[in-house]
């Protein structure tokens, strides 16, 4: 009897075992309609051979650009280091070829296909892409390109890209900063809105002369590329899209689509903006991944639909609605993502007040510079903040406050920061659960990661529902 | 779409059993069954039964038809069920708890002049200690104080008058309740419990857990075990003299619930007495009161119908505002 029950115990183990090995890898093997591509040629005027219009390599190579100036922002050696900062500048604004891939790059069993920018795409920079209105968040009303310069040339003479003194970590500012102004900008504000116009890039026409797609289906499918999210991106999940994003050996097989045993930064990698939905949704409460990843697909799928003729006002309607569930989820990922950071912050500085080490210091300053960060992203899309945004600048100010309650109030004319007495570490511990409270009420993020006041939602669950009506 | 029977399966009835088997609700199953122990001890004292003919005149004092199958008692009994969908029905639309304490937060805030956890280094015991008392004492004052606005303010009584119908009690009079003091009940709730959270949270700096037995604030766990539930009940356990001017009695309560004009308008608290003593509203109970139950009432309806039970109420409404305006 027992070495029966061991029989059937061991069977139903490595059943258990076989069947989670099965449904673990059968995530990448999916494809089809789930799959952003290929889609078919529906110009009616291209007579090549040509049979996919899906075309984003500039979008991903920028994202490869966005990826390497965040690596080599933290490279300084604390003295001035001009040929760094030419480098940074090299992948920020110039054009040139045979710029190697600094990140992400191969780790592990994790192999990337590409070493170099221009086996993705040739001749892209970020710069041109920056979005161009002034920064109000940041002194001397700089535009997005001339902050990121500032921030470049900052990080360039900065130790590790961190500058301990004034409480800013350049790679972390630099790279938030562009999930917005460039990547979230360019999708929402740019692709998504103008070019979805009626009059501008039309769907019977190609989208520049030669082209073999259409003004429509180039638009989308740049905007998707600005997103970062690998073609199969719907076949997986958001841990999956995680550990792609950290890549990790096991990681190797959900993102290798076509299974040659390596990854195509192209077309099977997770960058930043899709990184980042994917962390807000791993806590289960959310689904920005998905939803903006279906939105993408969908909206594709209704303009190949339209078969190389122009869109109807019906037909548009249906994609700006896909357009406008993009922008809103995308919206509320960098809200989920500034919310996060606010509660680093304030757990970052309760820990500060009780040590004041080296350690603590670091994270905190790593944290406010993400928290800055996305908190200037968010005001980079279509839509204009307003108060709102007003509030988000004045809550964190320009620089962190640090231990001696000092923080950066101004940056004079030469480019120095201007320091100030702030009211201190306490006060600025509730602007942190204000930011938090501000992203709730503004933006309804869910996922509400860090969130300094779960304590008193724990509490009120704990009290119970109030829903049965007792007399006294 | 909304489906009428899924409802009714997978949300009213779980709901309903929750309120006998949750040990949060006065009518839990133990609560109730540990109130019988002390009916029946009681009764069996005042009745001096000590054979099992007595015992059993004693068990048919406690569970009287004419008591529990009365028409009060029946109509008790439908608005439990009832009440319990609109309030479920309602729920949705209320302000939540949440949103409440979150602002009481940031407010405590700025009274503290943006000092979050003033109190976080006093010894670990003294956060959940006085959050416990606190909240407990904060709740029956809350409880008091409304329900004096209940009895004082016509609009208010209007609606109340209904749980003073009853002229049968029983632990389920607890429900005999308008939806609209339903509502109110519920943002009683929301207040008190919001502002004692964000008040601790602010103070303290942390999530603070209560002291509690079963998951129930043991202060809420020993009033439910003392007998509560026989407030509502014709079983008069009074306490000592002393003690009815800290503790309500269930004695105390039904006086309350007397018909008796000389009896109207006191002894509003829950589980003190104090509220009462200093709003001049304290009455001691009395030795062996036969006391009927329900309410004279100029606008004389038929008490125990649904219709005249929920619909009374705006009636009486609309000639008070008349009058007003």
């Amino acid at each position: 009897m027992m070495i029966r029950n061991k029989v059937i115990g061991t069977v139903a183990v490595a059943a258990l075992v076989i069947g989670c090995t099965v449904s673990e890898t059968s995530g990448p093997a999916l494809a089809g309609p789930d799959v952003y591509g290929k889609f078919p040629v529906t110009l009616k005027s291209y007579k090549g051979s040509k049979t996919n219009t899906v075309a984003y390599t500039g979008q991903m190579a920028r994202q490869v650009l966005h990826d390497s100036i965040k690596k080599l922002a933290g490279k300084g050696d604390g003295n001035a280091n001009p040929e760094l900062k030419a480098k940074m500048m090299s992948y920020f604004s110039s054009k040139e070829k045979g710029r190697a891939i600094i990140a992400p790059k191969s780790k592990g069993k994790f192999i990337i296909k590409q070493t170099h920018v221009d086996q993705i795409s040739k001749k892209k920079n970020l710069s041109g892409k920056t979005y161009k209105g002034t920064i109000s968040g940041m002194p001397n009303n700089m535009t997005g390109p001339e902050l990121i310069k500032f921030w470049i040339d900052k990080a360039s003479s900065a130790k590790k890209g961190v500058d301990a003194a004034n409480g800013y970590n350049y790679p972390q500012l630099i790279s938030k900063f562009m999930l917005g102004a460039i990547f979230y900008n360019q999708a929402v504000d740019n692709y998504l809105d103008e070019k979805m116009s009626a009059k501008k890039k039309p769907n019977n026409k190609p989208y520049k002369k030669g082209k073999h797609y259409t003004g429509k289906e180039h638009s989308w499918d740049e905007a998707f590329g600005y997103f970062g999210m690998p073609a199969h991106g719907l076949t997986l999940s958001p841990k999956q899209l995680y550990d792609i994003a950290k890549r990790k050996d096991k990681a190797l097989k959900y993102a290798d689509r076509n299974g040659d045993g390596k990854v195509d930064l192209y077309r099977e990698m997770v960058f930043g903006p899709a990184y980042y939905a994917a962390g807000a949704d791993k806590k289960g409460k959310t689904t920005y991944a998905k939803t903006i990843t279906k939105a993408f697909l969908d909206g594709r799928k209704l303009i190949t639909s339209a078969k190389g003729k122009k869109l109807s006002d019906a037909q548009r309607a249906s994609l700006l609605k896909y357009a406008a569930v993009i922008e809103k989820n995308w919206e509320q990922t960098l809200a989920e993502a500034t919310f996060k950071y606010a509660g680093s912050c304030f757990n970052d500085l309760k820990k500060l007040k009780k040590s004041q080490s080296s350690k603590n210091l670091k994270k905190y300053i790593k944290h406010w510079g993400e928290l800055k960060g996305f908190s200037l992203a968010l005001q980079t899309g279509r839509k204009k903040l307003g108060e709102t945004g007003a509030r988000l600048n004045r809550l964190i100010g320009f620089g962190p406050v640090l231990m001696n309650s000092s923080q950066v109030v101004d940056i004079n004319s030469k480019g120095q920061y201007v320091k100030g007495q702030s009211s201190g570490v306490d006060e600025y511990m509730v602007h942190m659960l204000k930011v938090q409270k501000l992203m709730v009420d503004e933006f309804g993020v869910k996922a509400r990661m860090k969130d300094a006041l779960s304590g008193l939602g724990a509490m009120v669950k704990k009290l119970g529902k109030g829903e049965s009506a007792e007399n006294d | 779409m909304f489906q009428p029977l899924d409802w009714i399966i997978n949300e009213y009835l779980p709901q309903l059993l929750d309120s006998f088997v949750n040990p949060q609700k006065r009518v839990s199953l133990g609560y109730l069954f540990i109130a019988l122990l002390i009916a029946f001890c009681w009764n069996a004292w005042l009745m001096k039964a000590q054979s099992v003919k007595g015992f059993g005149k004693v068990w048919e004092s406690l569970f009287s038809a004419k008591i529990w199958f009365s028409n009060s008692a029946v109509s008790d009994y439908k608005l439990m069920f009832i009440n319990r969908a609109i309030m479920m029905l309602i729920n949705p639309a209320m302000l939540s708890k949440l949103a409440v304490a979150t602002f009481f937060y940031f407010l405590f805030l700025d009274v503290f002049k943006n000092t979050p956890a003033i109190l976080e280094n006093w010894p670990v015991w003294t956060a959940p200690v006085l959050y416990t008392i606190f909240l407990f004492l904060f709740d029956d004052f809350a409880r008091f104080f409304i329900h004096r606005c209940l009895h004082r303010w016509p609009i208010l009584w209007a609606f109340h008058k209904i749980h003073h119908t009853a002229e049968t009690l029983t632990p389920f009079t607890v429900y005999r309740t308008h939806p609209v003091e339903g509502v109110i009940f519920s943002l009683r709730a929301t207040f008190v419990q919001a502002i004692s959270i964000s008040l601790f949270v602010s103070l303290f700096g942390k999530n603070i857990d209560l002291v509690e037995i079963f998951g129930v604030n043991i202060l809420l766990f020993i009033f439910n075990i003392t007998g509560s539930n026989l407030r509502h009940s014709h079983v008069s356990i009074r306490y000592p003299r002393f003690l009815e001017f800290i503790l309500i009695s269930p004695a105390q309560h039904q006086v309350h619930h007397s018909i008796d004009p000389k009896h109207h308008d006191c002894n509003y608290g829950a589980a003190f007495a104090i509220w009462d003593y200093f709003g001049n509203s304290l009455q001691l109970s009395k030795e062996s009161k036969n006391l009927r139950f329900g309410i004279i009432d100029k606008y004389k309806f038929n008490e125990h119908t649904l219709r005249g039970l929920y619909l009374n109420p705006f009636v009486e409404v609309r000639g008070i505002l008349s009058r007003l305006f």
